[in-house]
């Protein structure tokens, strides 16, 4: 949530509104609650609160400007080494082998079938809409799809394992090559493109559940079976923020061309991590990787590669070494744990699957499917950056945000784009936050917002009455903005006496505060002009008031 | 049947072995003649040779249909890998297996094929409806070939030489020391027969098959490991009531350990632990991939004997021009023995298990290749029937059925 917005909507305090949690934003993106701070947070000066939705992102960027936390990863003397697998379930209706329904949420065991169960005699079937959501990846990732791909078994034994094998790509992966590309839009000094080293396709596993009934794993097997794409990443990621960042922005790209909801609260995509340390001047690749398994959210992602990284120095400056493993995070005590050590490591006997044939994939196929895809955030970006003429800040904002940019364009046609583009990141948005809503859940049309830029453009009403304004819009009234500006009765206190009047008035009830603007502390102008807001009900202009006042003052002063 | 296929003399079975109908004639009167009726799917061999039914479905990985067909004196076809939908069956070596049909004549598994083999889009590797199109089309443009069926079923019997135009390929590969002296006879008397029918016989050189026995046994072991790691108990099926040493061991392999110990057989937990071994990490390099590539080689070898290419690797359109201008030089099947021997007996006299395993020579190569081979009775030795196999290109199946129908009789 960015400050600006916070101060944007700093005059809706005086208007009737719903009543709400005031909060505050910390440097490091965190959202403290005011309940936290103090009820002294419900004065005039609130800030309207957010309180973000599990399962939404946070709106904008967060800012990576204080980098206490990694202090001592990017020292002089010790360099970090990452390397990320990122799980991500698709969106398609059915299994990838089978034709069972993958909404692996539903009741226990339903959406089965005879070859998800592992039953005698079931064969596996191709499903080529997760083939076509693949490929949608991997284009998306600028990445190659390639001609031929197979399939490949991966064998242990687990119980959330019906066939005792995972059928997956080792071989021969469909997609190869891609990339992310960092940069100042994401809060970085510099720009770097993270490489993509392959995507495959693969089975996920049956839910395990345990200590239900004790002594005894329950295993639900919905989600058996359900389409993957594994994701690597070249070890290319140098601190805990590019990692953190590289996939925020996987999930900005694959939600927008509709792959994956790619949420890692639900679970749709999950982050495994690969770090090793080496000194300043030694190869990048030249100190033993630690995996780290089961991090369920960005924060998480962060605190377990510092975590980590602290250890690996730790253990080398001792002169011990460090052992590959796989490790998992303990986030209450901050440092990672040993899960399982090379020498247990499963052997996983991989043979291609003998079931399915290798697919061949033609040129013609694989331009269809780029013709279906969305402009892609780097076209958006440069695209609305020079048409435009608006700063990275608001355009990784609306990016990041789905339907956003479309809503944009379409108000900013014949106005100005720095205005609407405001408006959408701080107004819209800070209203959005509070309903914990995306821009797509919202009723807010096209037609609305720039109706109602329209009037305060032409000053038929206040600032803070087109955020009255918005309100009504957002709640879900779908009356013109005409109609609602007759209705509230807005009419602009224009009449110069009557304003003159009333300032006077406020300037003879406050002689200490006249005495202090004429000692020279002006700031003293913001208590006029809010006073004579509240006299009006905010249906003056506050560059009038503020005129007026200083008039007025300065009158008084000779 | 051997249970899980694995097996080639019907002894592996939870319900006992099955018996051959047949017995040598030198033991009658006497209390020994426990002779198995091969295997695996030897309960459909003697099922059919007793007269209990007309025709019998098996699966044929190795051999596991045209064995019992030689040793029960019936015909046992294994199409071409991908006819028949695997949809159903219970896989072992799935790139091996084959639904295969057992009869007392080719007449009936030739109606009974007809039948079972169309396209299944529920099995993955069953053939496409585009692809046998394809395959049909070349087939048919054969002129040689298409003689055969200018001539009506009924006429057939009266042509002195209904097989005329026929090249049949003998391997000389196929001749190993194990071959038995009425196996030996057994197929010289074949190969008169079709000469005498029309054929020329030509001597035909395979040269990889002799590393076909390893090969098979490598991949398809490796295969039925992972085929068989789904019985673990939980879903399905049997379930150890002994409790895992460790609850709380998280390694799930000391939980199924007690219930797949329990439930499988000798037999099947002797080749799921061979099938391991060799797709382990430090053996993989040593046997499986190798193994995979002479896999190649002899379906290669097939390629380069048969005069009908490939269709799986031959383009079409130009592979059916030149067969329409000019004959190649292949043969159109290839004659060998099924067996080394007639029948053996049901409980063998030596301790070494993996001795059985060379029952499978003669029927291997087939699966390794994909192609179609039927096993047709031919004579017998005190009793005991012989079979001969013949075998053709991947797909070639009419012609197979055509050219065994008339060796049978």
């Amino acid at each position: 949530m960015t400050l600006r917005a916070i101060q944007g909507i700093r005059h809706i305090r005086v208007l009737p509104l719903a009543p709400v949690v005031a909060t505050a934003v910390t440097g490091t993106g965190r959202i403290a609650s005011a309940r936290e701070r103090g009820s002294q947070y419900l004065h005039s000066a609130a800030i309207i609160g957010y309180k973000p939705k599990a399962g939404l992102h946070l709106r904008g960027r967060c800012s990576y400007s204080t980098s206490t936390n990694t202090s001592n990863t990017n020292s002089a003397e010790w360099k970090t080494t990452i390397g990320l697998e990122l799980h991500v379930q698709l969106t398609a209706a059915q299994k990838l082998f089978s034709t069972a329904s993958a909404k692996w949420d539903d009741s226990p065991n339903t959406n089965i079938n005879m070859a998800d169960a592992g039953l005698p005699g079931s064969l596996p079937r191709l499903n080529p809409q997760c083939v076509e959501l693949a490929a949608r990846a991997i284009l998306g990732l600028n990445g190659q799809v390639q001609p031929m791909t197979s399939f490949d078994r991966k064998h242990y034994f687990y119980s959330d394992q019906p066939l005792g094998y995972q059928i997956t790509q080792q071989l021969h992966p469909i997609g190869r090559g891609g990339f992310i590309e960092l940069g100042p839009g994401d809060g970085f000094q510099y720009t770097k493109k993270v490489r993509i080293h392959q995507l495959q396709l693969e089975q996920d596993t049956a839910k395990s559940i345990h200590g239900v009934y004790p002594g005894y794993v329950l295993t639900d097997l919905n989600r058996a079976g359900v389409a993957l794409i594994e994701i690597v990443s070249e070890p290319d990621l140098d601190t805990a923020e590019e990692a953190s960042c590289f996939v925020r922005k996987m999930q900005t790209l694959l939600r927008h061309i509709g792959v994956s909801n790619c949420n890692m609260e639900e679970g749709s995509i999950r982050c495994d991590v690969n770090v090793s340390v080496y000194q300043k001047g030694n190869d990048r690749l030249s100190g033993t990787r630690c995996e780290l398994k089961n991090l369920n959210s960005l924060k998480v992602i962060r605190g377990a590669i510092n975590a980590e990284v602290a250890r690996q120095i730790d253990l080398i400056s001792k002169g011990q070494v460090v052992e590959q493993e796989t490790r998992g995070f303990d986030a209450r005590g901050n440092k990672t744990f040993l899960v399982r050590s090379k020498e247990a490591a499963p052997d996983y006997r991989y043979i291609a699957d003998p079931d399915i044939p290798a697919i061949r994939i033609s040129n013609g196929w694989v331009n269809k499917v780029r013709s279906t895809l969305p402009e892609l955030p780097e076209a958006t970006r440069a695209r609305l950056q020079v048409q435009y003429g608006l700063v990275q800040e608001d355009v990784e904002t609306m990016i990041n945000e789905p339907g956003c940019v479309q809503f944009f364009e379409q108000s900013a046609n014949g106005r100005d784009p720095k205005r609407v583009s405001s408006w959408i990141t701080s107004e819209i948005f800070g209203q959005l936050s509070y309903r914990t809503q995306n821009l797509t859940d919202n009723p807010l049309t096209v037609v609305q917002f720039c109706d109602l830029l329209d009037a305060l453009a032409s000053d038929s009403i206040t600032s803070a009455q087109a955020k009255q304004l918005l309100i009504n819009f957002m709640d879900g009234d779908r009356r013109s903005a005409q109609e609602l500006i007759q209705e509230h009765g807005w009419i602009i206190m224009d009449d110069q006496a009557q304003l003159n009047d009333l300032v006077s008035k406020i300037l003879d009830e406050h002689p200490k505060e006249v005495a202090g603007y004429l000692k020279g502390q002006k700031r003293r102008l913001n208590f006029f002009v809010g006073k004579a807001m509240e006299e009006t009900k905010g249906q003056a202009r506050p560059q009038d008031i503020s005129r007026i006042v200083k008039q007025l003052i300065d009158a008084r002063s000779k | 049947m051997d249970e899980f296929g694995m097996g080639s003399k019907n002894l592996y079975s939870k319900y006992g072995p099955a018996r051959n109908p047949f017995r040598p004639d030198d033991t009658v009167g006497t209390e020994n003649y426990d002779y198995s009726p091969g295997g695996s799917s030897g309960g459909s061999g003697a099922a059919v040779a007793a007269g209990m039914c007309r025709v019998a479905l098996g699966s044929d990985t190795g051999g596991s249909v045209r064995l019992p067909g030689a040793w029960c004196g019936i015909v046992g076809y294994k199409p071409t890998y991908g006819r028949i939908s695997r949809y159903g069956l219970v896989p072992y070596g799935s790139s091996l297996d084959t639904v295969g049909i057992m009869a007392r004549t080719v007449e009936d598994v030739h109606s009974t094929f007809k039948a079972i083999c169309i396209p299944d889009h529920r099995d993955m590797t069953c053939m496409s409806e585009s692809l046998r199109k394809r395959i049909n089309d070349m087939a048919k443009s054969r002129p040689w070939v298409n003689k055969l069926y200018e001539v009506s079923p009924g006429q057939s019997l009266k042509i002195k030489q209904p097989l005329k135009g026929m090249r049949i390929g003998i391997p000389r590969e196929c001749w190993v020391e194990e071959l038995s002296e009425p196996a030996l006879e057994s197929w010289k008397a074949g190969a008169r027969r079709l000469a005498d029918l029309g054929c020329e016989i030509v001597a035909v050189s395979l040269p990889h098959l002799p590393y076909s026995l390893p090969t098979y046994y490598t991949i398809a072991l490796a295969e039925a490991s992972s085929n068989l790691a789904r019985y673990d108990g939980i879903r399905y099926g049997w379930r150890s009531s002994e409790k895992p040493d460790d609850l709380h061991n998280c390694n799930a392999s000391n939980k199924y350990a007690n219930t797949r110990s329990e439930g499988f057989g000798i037999e099947v937990q002797r080749r799921i632990l061979l099938g391991t071994y060799v797709l382990s990490a430090q053996t993989c390099e040593q046997y499986y991939i190798p193994s995979q590539k002479i896999r190649r080689l002899i379906q290669q070898d097939f390629d380069s004997v048969f005069a009908l290419p490939n269709a799986l690797h031959a383009e079409s359109a130009s592979a059916k021009s030149r067969l329409l201008t000019r004959r190649p030089a292949g043969v159109d099947a290839l004659l060998f023995p099924t067996s080394t021997n007639t029948a053996r007996l049901l409980e063998s006299k030596g301790k070494n298990q993996a001795a059985g395993y060379v029952n499978d020579v003669m029927t291997v190569p087939a699966n390794l290749a994909g192609i179609p081979a039927i096993s047709v009775p031919a004579g017998e030795k005190n009793g005991m029937p012989l079979g001969l196999q013949l075998s053709a290109q991947y797909g070639d199946d009419e012609l197979l059925l055509q050219i065994a129908s008339h060796l049978q009789q």
